[in-house]
């Protein structure tokens, strides 16, 4: 363990004094402090949403470049200028010699962390305090309640993935029944976020009439409010925490008023939000997720340095947070090449033709297989994404969090016995 | 393993392949040699010859593509064995922006060595290399010369048993190549036993009690200088204050017996010598002027 601390001591030590550290904070604060100039079309909420925006892109940004090119380079560089040559011939297990690494990059990341992390806040609070006199500078946590249940009823037009299309004039209806609505304070508004695709045969303005239904299954009462809904901007409708009467479950019921009209929906369409938490607790498991995106970062550059040189190692690690942050969409892909095969009722001389393409075989061994099986590989970035919630002003479920430390760390679980044994049979000429 | 054995290998061989896996360069070809402990050896050879893939081979930062070596009684992959080794690569590469006292700690640190100990040791070592002027220098501040010394503190940190020694002498200044042939013979009396691989061979003739040639990876001889370089038909004598006459009387005597006379000259010093005397009485008179 002292070892482990003395290499981490060292690594760090060699980031100060490099300057490296200074220049990825420096510019992450230039940035950061940019968004206050950021020009915005809006209230004073859209400003902060701006500026939270900007503060985790940054924080993201710079930290995951700052883990990348320190942990890419240090065993390399330390292997070129000969320095590991002489730590190897000291009594210390390799092991220690990549976890020591591993603890000193952390150490530096966790030190950006805190300054970007902190300046952030103190940016955001700003803007906050500066929009409070005008009513919309409140720093939003809000609770977010997932469906219990989702169901279509009626006839659903058709299905795309996830996403199932239903038509108004009574044709169709979606019900979404919600469990566990509880606050600390009962009257608090019960927000309905209603984010649908929305299609029409009639001539399409853009919007389209939905019903919503709103039903406390517990006091049977009844809300019916109609809304207009958009492509782009989600329908929003608020009532009073005293409707649920104590009652921890509600159902909603939606659907397009008149026929012809047509929403796209899926089970996260409807969005239902009771009750707020701390914005700065919430601020703060926003850094414990995208922290753990850096320190799988970390784990990636320093299994990839343990046996590429630094050039191919920092392109490899790039290569990989990228397709890591696309890795839906390349498993969309995937399934789009998949159109080219053959289905199977297919038969006869178009199936022959299908099985004899030599196109068709090459897209499918050569580009499709591989796509599809790296993206299921490949780390997804996804898991780190912390914007959306403070873009939304949602509460981070703890779950979320732990569920991202826990992916990170399962993740390290598996390279870090690879870069062991690659590091333990690297010869160190 | 014979106990008074420091280093044994058996058929040590060290291939490079290329990047298809095949043999492309034999660095090292079945060397089989015994160091013992409490020796200074020496490992000479031209440029590409193979010492240096040997210590590394011995220290296990590379790995044998056949044969075995043991060091101190133990496998080259037995990382507690380096507790008792001390090591000067060829090239003294550290942190460069640590300084002679952070970088000396910093090993010490990896040697567990408490923090007592290391203050103790390091203010000892940094005096012993003569740097105590640029100890709270960055190293990247520092000469090629300064980095060797450092190189050598480094080496004895941990008061090892055993010194394996790249080129110990280069980028060094006379005076500095003296001392570190002093420590090393230094070392030797304190019982610990020295392997040092050089082409300056006037260096391992000084210390070195046995010695080993490499040339193209092979062992080509070894032995001791006395072995190896002694002529047993030849005698030297070396006289002050002979006249001219009185050696072609010897010239002549020796004739008589039947003796083959091969040279007659005047004895010359080395350069090394010389520059230690000039050195040497600068540092009197200077003190003398003060």
């Amino acid at each position: 363990m002292q070892q482990i601390l003395v290499i981490a001591k060292q690594t760090f030590k060699e980031a100060v004094r490099n300057k490296i550290l200074f220049v990825f904070i420096t510019l992450g604060l230039i940035t950061i402090c940019c968004s206050v100039f950021m020009p915005v079309v809006g209230d004073g909420r859209e400003k902060i949403k701006i500026v939270e925006s900007m503060c985790f892109r940054s924080i993201t940004f710079f930290g995951t470049l700052a883990a990348i090119l320190l942990s890419a380079s240090s065993i390399p560089t330390d292997i070129e200028n000969r320095v590991l040559c002489t730590i190897t011939t000291k009594p210390v297990q390799r092991t220690n010699i990549i976890f020591g690494k591993i603890v000193g990059f952390m150490y530096i990341i966790g030190v950006l962390l805190i300054i970007m992390g902190g300046a952030s806040y103190a940016l955001i609070k700003f803007t906050a305090l500066k929009h409070s006199a005008q009513g919309n500078g409140n720093l939003l946590a809000r609770e977010k309640i997932d469906p219990h249940t989702f169901q279509i009823t009626g006839e659903s037009v058709r299905k795309m993935g996830n996403v199932s299309w239903i038509e108004g004039g009574g044709k169709g209806t979606s019900v979404w029944k919600f469990k566990g609505l509880h606050s600390k304070n009962r009257n608090d508004d019960l927000e309905i976020e209603a984010d649908f695709l929305v299609e029409s045969k009639k001539r399409f303005t853009g919007k389209i009439p939905i019903n919503i239904k709103i039903i406390n299954p517990y006091s049977a009462k009844v809300l019916t409010e109609s809304i207009e809904v958009s492509r782009n901007k989600p329908g929003l409708l608020k009532i009073g925490g005293e409707f649920l009467g104590g009652s921890e479950e509600l159902t909603i019921v939606v659907s397009p008023v008149n026929t012809g009209d047509f929403i796209g929906i899926s089970p996260d369409s409807l969005r239902v939000f009771f009750g707020s938490k701390s914005f700065e607790y919430n601020f703060l498991k926003g850094l414990t997720i995208i922290s753990s995106q850096f320190l799988l970062m970390v784990i990636i550059a320093v299994l990839g340095s343990t046996f590429l040189s630094l050039p191919v190692n920092i392109l490899f690690c790039l290569f990989i947070f990228f397709c890591g942050n696309i890795t839906d969409f390349m498993r969309d892909l995937s399934t789009v090449i998949n159109v080219f095969e053959m289905h199977d009722h297919e038969h006869g001389i178009s199936a022959v033709l299908k099985k004899t393409n030599v196109f068709v075989t090459f897209l499918d061994y050569v580009i499709r297989k591989p796509i599809f099986l790296l993206s299921y590989i490949l780390p997804d970035f996804k898991n780190f994404s912390v914007g959306k919630y403070f873009v939304d002003g949602i509460n981070i479920p703890c779950k979320t969090v732990f569920m991202s430390f826990g992916y990170a760390v399962l993740y390290a679980f598996f390279c870090l016995p690879i870069s062991f044994v690659v590091f333990k049979r690297r010869e160190i000429a | 393993m014979d106990n008074d054995i420091a280093i044994k290998t058996e058929n040590l061989t060290k291939a490079y392949r290329s990047f298809w896996g095949r043999k492309k360069i034999l660095a090292l070809d079945k060397l089989n040699i015994d160091i013992k402990k409490g020796e200074i050896f020496g490992l000479l050879g031209p440029n590409g010859s193979g010492k240096t893939t040997t210590l590394k081979l011995l220290l296990g930062l590379i790995f044998p593509t056949e044969g075995r070596a043991f060091v101190l009684g133990k496998t080259t992959n037995d990382v507690d064995v380096k507790n008792r080794i001390g090591f000067l690569p060829e090239e003294s590469c550290f942190y460069k922006f640590l300084n002679a006292d952070e970088i000396l700690d910093f090993y010490g640190q990896l040697f567990r060595i408490s923090r007592k100990e290391r203050k103790i040791r390091i203010d000892r070592l940094i005096e012993q290399v003569g740097l105590g002027f640029a100890r709270k220098r960055p190293l990247r501040q520092y000469s090629r010369g300064m980095l060797r010394r450092i190189g050598i503190a480094q080496a004895l940190i941990n008061d090892p048993d055993l010194i394996i020694l790249d080129e110990p002498t280069s980028g060094l200044d006379p005076i500095g190549t003296r001392e570190t042939k002093d420590l090393i013979l230094a070392l030797k009396e304190r019982g610990k036993t020295v392997l040092l691989c050089s082409h300056l061979l006037s260096d391992v003739q000084d210390i070195c009690d046995r010695v080993a040639i490499l040339d193209k990876g092979k062992l080509q001889i070894s032995g001791t200088i006395d072995e190896l370089l002694s002529s047993k038909d030849v005698v030297e004598i070396l006289i002050r204050n002979l006249s001219d006459e009185a050696i072609i009387e010897v010239e002549t005597f020796i004739k008589e017996k039947h003796g083959e006379v091969i040279s007659v000259k005047n004895s010359s010093g080395t350069l090394e010598g010389l520059f230690l005397k000039i050195n040497a009485a600068n540092i009197s008179n200077s003190k003398t002027d003060v």
